[in-house]
């Protein structure tokens, strides 16, 4: 009997805890839902003033919606830059149009696409989004295709099949040599003006001895991407921009003698990596420049924050590593990802010029300078914001301006020059089997052309487009 | 007097019984008859379409370089932990058996890296490890020994036993705990007659306490053999199964084509094939191992 009632008791606080579980469960759903219904109502409450102070707006413009609309904005808010300007830019537009109300719920800027897509399945997909995963949802069929007039907005767009679905929020990460300027200056070094000045420099670095010519982070193999495909744009784009189309054709492969040069040139830059670069994460490289043990680092623009925090009083410089052929080719322009519109609220005609609107709005210079300020991005509009950028970030978008040819990263491209996932980290680590003397080019090249050929089983483009 | 128990279904039992019963079924027999199933697919995770592919990812299994890499690595890894870890947790054992004071300090001492997780362990000895910054090389410099310095997860033919190192350091204590309540129940007046017969230390640990603790091998070693081919964490942090693919094994790339190459269907058939490779060399060890077993 008294086992019984034991047995009783401890079922009894067995579900009595799962419950509580539930119950704190839900209890924190109801958390995030009242810190989402305060989000929208602090913004309703913008509104609301907005109505009052910028009813001129409205009164002096035609409206370009019928009925007062609202529509829902998502954005990934883990970065406090990202979440201030987008509030702001969201405030201001709702204070000029009255009749269209933008709702800003919090996304999670952590894991972003995980909850896009928790949004989608459970029928919550907002109106207007940043999106990132762009191939994707364009192939699901969930996002409509941008007007012209928003279109030529932007340097460059991504399109799919003719269409372009998104307004690129920056232009792409570009990544140049950033290097110590007082080092150089006081060894009487200067800014390369040929690919063969690049390798003197680093070899007259070398040869001083006090410090690495490049410091790289080739513990995260996506930094070494950065090196990999300024390379890569070098001897293979700039033969063949569809070399990976016509791989999935067939009519090419990875014997080709352009991705022998490729590995070729990357062994002679990386012999002036600091020692123990396999193993230095991205997160260190810094160190290495500001504690004069590394001269120079690739990297993009997001390091010049990065720099000026680890040591304010470090002198920072920066130059394009000339191409081989004397062009300056860099990354740049518009990516595929960027704000887009959700193809079913694009249905409604109101929804759809609203969101529209925003996406003009959000671009128009005097808008889209507080998202670029406050994130040190490179504007991806044709007309440049009056940016309050650093010397060294300003000559940076000099470049983008001037150089011969600007692209995405490699494994940014979609349509017939999408590679197939994870392809890129699978030539990452083939370059360091490479560059480390584990497997020689013909090797790398045969094995990179057996991988190609499993990964197109699945994901094929070309013959396949979805 | 002996009473009959009533007839009819003892809902008690059953309270009890149906948390955990419905637990494995949600989470391990359903999961794993599913991965039978995706394995003869191409499935990418995703998409709802699932395209029956047959045997074609088991044919490449067999035929891909990259699994020949990983399976070679694993084995490596395998029997290189599963023996030096066993010979640590056992000197260790005996060290703690035989101490006079501080029994319990050194049986915590040694058991403290048990406790930290796998990725925390990964992360403090992968900053260990670094070349630049890290405290190994620092000492060797100190010490006037920098000429040994190395690139300790960098350099390809020193990863894969760095990470085995990390492994026996993490592990060791485990089987250390097995190994001491094993020689805790070897009887001392067996012990102590082969002393009064003249049998020396050595003789007595090799005809004596040996055979007696041998339940604790073939525990202890099936546990290591099953750890050293699932792991995961430390490569996950030290080293990404790089340089290269150098120290990539087989679960990390069940994991990487299955979530990272949104390849679901190859990744869910490499898991089949690592269950089969378990299996086989677990029933192998168990044979070989409780032949050895003696009990008084």
């Amino acid at each position: 009997m008294r086992k019984r009632l034991l047995a009783s008791l401890l079922t009894t606080c067995m579900v009595g805890t799962m419950l509580a579980g539930c119950g704190s469960g839900s209890a924190g759903s109801t958390s995030a839902d009242t810190t989402a219904a305060q989000t929208e109502a602090k913004t309703e409450a913008k509104t609301e003033a907005a109505a009052t102070t910028g009813g001129e707006t409205e009164a002096a413009g035609d409206s370009i919606v019928t009925e007062p609309t609202e529509l829902v904005f998502i954005f990934a808010d883990g970065d406090e830059g990202a979440k201030a300007s987008m509030n702001e830019i969201v405030k201001r537009f709702n204070e000029a149009h009255p009749d269209i109300t933008v709702k800003i719920q919090p996304g999670n800027g952590g894991a972003y696409s995980e909850f896009l897509k928790t949004k989608e399945s459970v029928g919550e997909f907002p109106d207007v989004m940043e999106m990132r995963d762009t191939p994707i949802y364009v192939r699901a069929k969930m996002l409509s295709p941008l007007p012209d007039d928003i279109v030529s907005m932007f340097k460059s767009t991504v399109e799919f099949d003719g269409e372009t679905y998104t307004a690129p929020l920056a232009g792409e990460n570009t990544q140049g040599m950033i290097y110590n300027k007082t080092y150089f200056d006081e060894n009487g070094f200067t800014e390369p003006k040929t690919y063969d000045e690049f390798l003197e420099l680093c070899q007259k670095i070398k040869d001083k001895g006090d410090m690495a010519p490049i410091v790289i982070g080739g513990q995260d193999i996506w930094h070494l991407g950065f090196l990999y495909y300024k390379v890569y744009n070098d001897q293979v784009m700039s033969t063949d921009p569809d070399f990976i189309k016509h791989c999935y054709e067939g009519t090419k492969d990875f014997t080709d003698p352009a991705i022998v040069a490729t590995f070729e040139e990357l062994q002679k830059i990386f012999q002036y990596a600091q020692d123990g670069w396999v193993s230095t994460p991205d997160a260190q490289i810094t160190t290495f420049l500001v504690s004069d043990m590394a001269a120079m680092m690739y990297s993009g623009t997001h390091m010049f924050s990065q720099i000026e925090s680890a040591d304010p009083s470090f002198e920072t410089g920066w130059f394009a590593i000339p191409s081989p052929d004397g062009k300056t080719r860099l990354v740049g322009g518009g990516g595929a990802g960027g704000l887009a519109i959700s193809a079913e609220s694009a249905k409604d005609p109101n929804k759809k010029a609203a969101a529209e609107e925003f996406i003009r709005f959000y671009y128009t210079p005097e808008n889209y300078k507080v998202y670029c300020d406050l994130l040190n991005a490179i504007p991806s509009t044709v007309e440049t914001p009056d940016l309050d950028a650093s010397p060294v970030m300003m000559k940076v978008i000099e470049a983008t301006n001037t150089a011969d040819d600007l692209s995405v990263m490699w494994n940014g491209r979609i349509g017939k020059n999408e590679l197939p996932p994870d392809f890129r980290n699978f030539m990452y680590k083939t370059t360091i089997e490479v560059i480390q003397g584990q497997r020689d080019i013909p090797s790398a090249c045969d094995e990179l052309n057996k991988t190609w050929q499993v990964s197109m089983q699945s994901f094929n483009p070309v013959t396949n487009p979805q | 007097m002996v009473r009959k128990k009533k007839p009819g279904i003892d809902f008690v039992s059953l309270g009890f019984i149906a948390p955990a019963f419905l637990f494995f079924t949600l989470f391990i027999i359903v999961p794993t008859i599913a991965s039978v199933y995706y394995s003869f697919t191409s499935w990418d995770g995703l998409n709802p379409v699932i395209h029956f592919v047959g045997l074609a990812n088991y044919k490449e299994i067999f035929t891909s370089a990259r699994f020949g890499n990983a399976l070679t690595n694993t084995m490596i890894l395998t029997v290189f932990i599963s023996i030096l870890e066993n010979a640590l947790a056992l000197i260790l054992a005996l060290l703690v058996d035989h101490v006079k004071w501080g029994k319990n300090f050194f049986r915590s001492a040694f058991y403290v890296p048990v406790l930290i997780s796998g990725i925390v362990s990964g992360f403090i000895w992968k900053i260990m490890y670094n070349y630049n910054f890290g405290s190994i090389n620092s000492i060797l410099t100190s010490i006037g020994l920098g000429e040994y310095r190395q690139d300790w997860l960098g350099n390809p033919k020193l990863a894969l036993i760095m990470v085995g190192v990390v492994l026996i350091w993490k592990g060791a204590g485990y089987y250390m705990i097995i190994y001491l309540a094993s020689l805790q129940s070897v009887p001392t007046d067996v012990v102590e007659a082969a002393a009064i017969d003249g049998a020396s230390p050595w003789q007595r640990f090799k005809a004596i306490t040996l055979p007696l603790i041998s339940g604790a091998f073939t525990i202890n070693f099936t546990l290591s053999l099953i750890n050293g081919l699932k792991v995961f964490d430390q490569i996950s942090v030290m080293t990404d199964g790089g340089p290269g693919f150098t120290t990539e094994t087989i679960v990390y790339l069940l994991y990487k084509v299955g979530f990272n190459e949104g390849r679901q269907g190859f990744g869910t058939a490499v898991g089949i094939v690592l269950l089969f490779i378990i299996l086989i060399l677990n029933a192998i060890q168990q044979s070989v191992l409780k032949r050895r077993e003696v009990q008084l």
